[in-house]
């Protein structure tokens, strides 16, 4: 069984492998399709993450992990001059499990958050995502490719952030 | 000699199916990607050098270096997904070791195909049924956990709002990869009705409400009778047997839960049962299982509460009835409601979930003083307060059970279902407040006064109570460069006393951190005991690969994630730890 499965792996990549010499266009990286969960319950796939052809940031956190409450509320200070200057969207991803989960909205309302919240209680878009640790942060440009990946936060790497978003939506008009 | 042939092949085997992956991976990855696929994963490497400390009873180890390292390669085109994960944990670090968490091998690989109807996945998963409360396979690799099943997965949406899952599998044990020899496995399905989605007018009022049931069942083949001494009150001792065909097969479990919400609020509601599972950690007694899980939140912009609410009642719930080690062969998660803290010294005093006995509350408040206000200041002041108060249950021994001086082969014990147990497991009083000071400064003030009790949670004798005073001031010098001082008191007159704590940290986008600091226990009762365990760190960050060193001294204790604890063993030494994704 084991054997078969891992045959199949290393076949289904080695096809697709030479299929790929073929010389396609290069595309970016697009995130993978994953149900999640909105705060209400509700049964969310993470290809609908979009933004209108303009840039999203994606931070995948908990409330029990302080630099990325320290990277969210950094955000949060300057989000508002963020949305007006570029029209970025944040989904901030929860990776809260049972224990902690009910207590993602009132933490992000309590906040007074603008971001779009999202739930991945049993962590299947972490680990589609390969994510090993949080704070991780991506930026999608206007297609919904990945543009740039970060892990862990140090004070001031939001403007970093902020940089690269500008230049999206440069290109982006 | 015939068996070592054998391993060695298989070991071989292995490897070359390893280098293959790896050089194909990479392979896509250099080619930058082609059409429509998606190439992603994760490397993680974890070592050390290990110098012994009598003093903090860091032991001489056999073998000085230690590593964990693993490779996560997941693979998507189109509909079809792949992936793959090897770990190397052959001479794990200490820590890895006193839980058995040791071998290497593939460990984790799936082929799943996924449509808007149907996802079907075969190989490794982790699933999650509600809450948890009687299936949740999933994986902590700091806590050493991997509960994944080998199996196959379907989920099916026949329509918008209706989900349907069903599971087949043999639970994970560790680096045992002897699956031939195994007994056990576990199954179950759920379903799920999206009211809101199913029925578009109930979402437009507003209000969603979500249905869910599952059913999940354990087999395990009998292994033979199980035998017990008895302690009758008049008569000698007697060793007693639960034949083999007493002990059931099959443990069957069930679980049921609603969430309703309208704008800001929210319910949520999980009831479970699980019947006759006779085995280790319940003293082989055939009492139901049962748990209760409700919550209540309201939120609005700058203000949120929250309260919940846990019962659990001999839900230990595991693959084999002989297993009780940590969390190795858990079906479930009784999840622990408590608020869960960062800060070091209050590590040691994190409350684990009883899932085989407890009852307690948790109430959150959050708000947010408002900008520009007299109190908020020109950017708002966050303020938290939390409570949460756990017991034991109630439990009232059966008659049987005292006529023979065990509680094992019988009911055991009855309990009211409501009511709290006279031993307190846990309680903490919290509050926090974070404000940030001008452009540059930031601070978090927190204060906590915790009751833990150490002869149920730890098996060490009595309560802790402990007061604990937490301060966390940043200065972002520049965009470039930023100072973080964290500064932490402990008083109590329990366990080890009064502890210190100060660290400093220095970052230097966008690539650099650095960092120092010292726990110090200086209010030991015992005087020779009064010890530093100080730690210097660098780490370098690109992009999503980052690279740490650090030299130092880890106290033992407990590390807890989620309610799941584990015991560390006191090290000394430096370490090295690489992460990246891809």
């Amino acid at each position: 069984m084991k054997n078969t499965i891992l045959l199949s792996i290393i076949l289904m990549l080695s096809v697709s492998l030479l299929s790929q010499t073929e010389g396609e266009d290069k595309k970016g990286k697009k995130l993978p399709a994953v149900e999640i969960k909105t705060l209400d319950g509700k049964v969310f796939n993470t290809t609908d993450i979009q933004n209108d052809g303009k840039p999203v940031i994606i931070s995948l956190w908990a409330t029990w992990c302080k630099p990325c409450i320290a990277e969210l509320m950094a955000i949060a200070d300057v989000y508002e001059d963020w949305v007006e200057e570029t029209g970025v969207k944040l989904y901030a991803i929860s990776v809260d499990d049972a224990k902690t989960a009910a207590r993602v909205a009132p933490f992000v309302n309590g906040r007074a958050w603008e971001y779009e919240v999202l739930l991945d209680q049993n962590w299947d878009f972490k680990r589609a995502m390969g994510v090993a640790d949080i704070p991780f942060l991506c930026i999608l440009n206007g297609k919904g490719e990945i543009v740039w990946q970060h892990t862990s936060y140090a004070p001031g790497s939001e403007e970093e952030v902020f940089e690269i978003v500008k230049k999206i939506a440069a290109e982006g008009k | 000699m015939r068996k070592l042939t054998l391993v060695t092949k298989k070991h071989t085997l292995a490897c070359l199916f390893f280098s293959l992956f790896m050089l194909t991976a990479f392979y896509t990855q250099a080619q930058n990607i082609f059409s429509g696929s998606r190439v992603s994963g994760d490397f993680g490497f974890n070592g050390m050098y290990y110098i012994p400390d009598s003093l903090i009873g860091a032991e001489e180890v056999d073998s000085k270096v230690r590593g964990n390292a693993h490779l996560n390669v997941n693979y998507t085109l189109g509909n079809f997904s792949a992936g793959l994960r090897y770990e190397y944990y052959q001479y794990p670090l200490i820590d890895m070791e006193k839980i058995n968490y040791q071998g290497q091998g593939f460990t984790h690989y799936y082929v799943d195909y996924k449509t808007d109807f149907i996802q079907v996945t075969a190989g490794t998963f982790y699933e999650q049924f509600g809450n948890g409360l009687i299936f949740r396979a999933y994986e902590d690799r700091q806590l050493g956990v991997d509960n994944s099943l080998l199996g196959a997965r379907v989920r099916i949406t026949p329509y918008k709002g209706i989900y349907i899952k069903g599971v087949w599998g043999v639970e994970r044990k560790n680096f045992d990869f002897d699956y031939s020899s195994r007994n056990d496995y576990v199954r179950g399905a759920d379903v799920e009705f999206g009211l809101a989605e199913i029925f578009p007018v109930i979402g437009e009022k507003n209000f969603t409400v979500t249905l869910g049931g599952s059913l999940v069942s354990k087999y395990e083949k009998s292994s033979g009778d199980y035998y017990f001494t008895i302690y009758p009150a008049d008569e000698d001792n007697k060793t007693m047997i639960i034949p083999a065909d007493k002990i059931p097969q099959n443990v069957a479990s069930w679980a049921s839960r609603l969430q309703f919400g309208y704008k800001g609020f929210r319910l949520e509601g999980e009831y479970a049962r699980k019947i006759n599972d006779p085995n280790i950690g319940n003293d082989y007694i055939y009492k139901d299982g049962k748990a209760l899980f409700l919550s209540a939140t309201y939120s609005r912009k700058g203000m949120g509460i929250s309260t919940s609410f846990i019962r659990a009642d001999n839900m230990d719930y595991r693959s084999q009835r002989g297993e009780s080690e940590n969390s190795l062969l858990q079906v479930n998660y009784i999840p622990a409601i408590n608020r869960q803290y960062s800060y070091q010294l209050l590590g040691n005093y994190s409350y684990a979930s009883q899932p085989n006995g407890q009852i307690g509350a948790q109430l959150q408040f959050n708000y947010q003083i408002p900008k520009k206000s007299k109190l908020g200041g020109p950017y708002g002041t966050d303020l938290t307060l939390n409570y949460s108060r756990f017991h034991n249950i109630k439990q009232d021994t059966a008659a049987e059970a005292i006529e023979n001086g065990t509680m094992t082969g019988t009911e055991g014990y009855s309990s009211s279902f409501f009511g709290f147990g006279p031993e307190l497991l846990y309680q903490d009083i919290g509050i926090e407040i974070s404000r940030r000071l001008g452009k540059k400064w930031k601070m978090i003030l927190a204060y906590n006064y915790i009751s833990y009790n150490l002869e149920l949670l730890q098996g060490h004798e009595g309560m802790f109570y402990g007061h604990n005073v937490a301060l966390d001031v940043t200065c972002k010098i520049n965009g470039k460069h930023a100072l973080r001082l964290e500064a932490q008191h402990l008083s109590s007159k329990q366990d080890y006393g009064d502890w210190m704590y100060a660290m400093l940290e220095y970052s230097f986008n966008p690539h650099w951190i650095f960092s120092i600091g010292d726990q110090w226990n200086y209010g030991n009762a015992d005087t020779g005991n009064r010890l530093h365990y100080y730690n210097i760190s660098a780490a370098f960050v690109t992009g999503t690969t980052r690279i740490a060193a650090n030299f130092g001294k880890t106290r033992e204790g407990i590390l807890c994630i989620g309610g799941v604890c584990r015991a560390v063993p006191a090290s000394y030494g430096v370490g090295l730890s690489v992460t990246t994704t891809f």
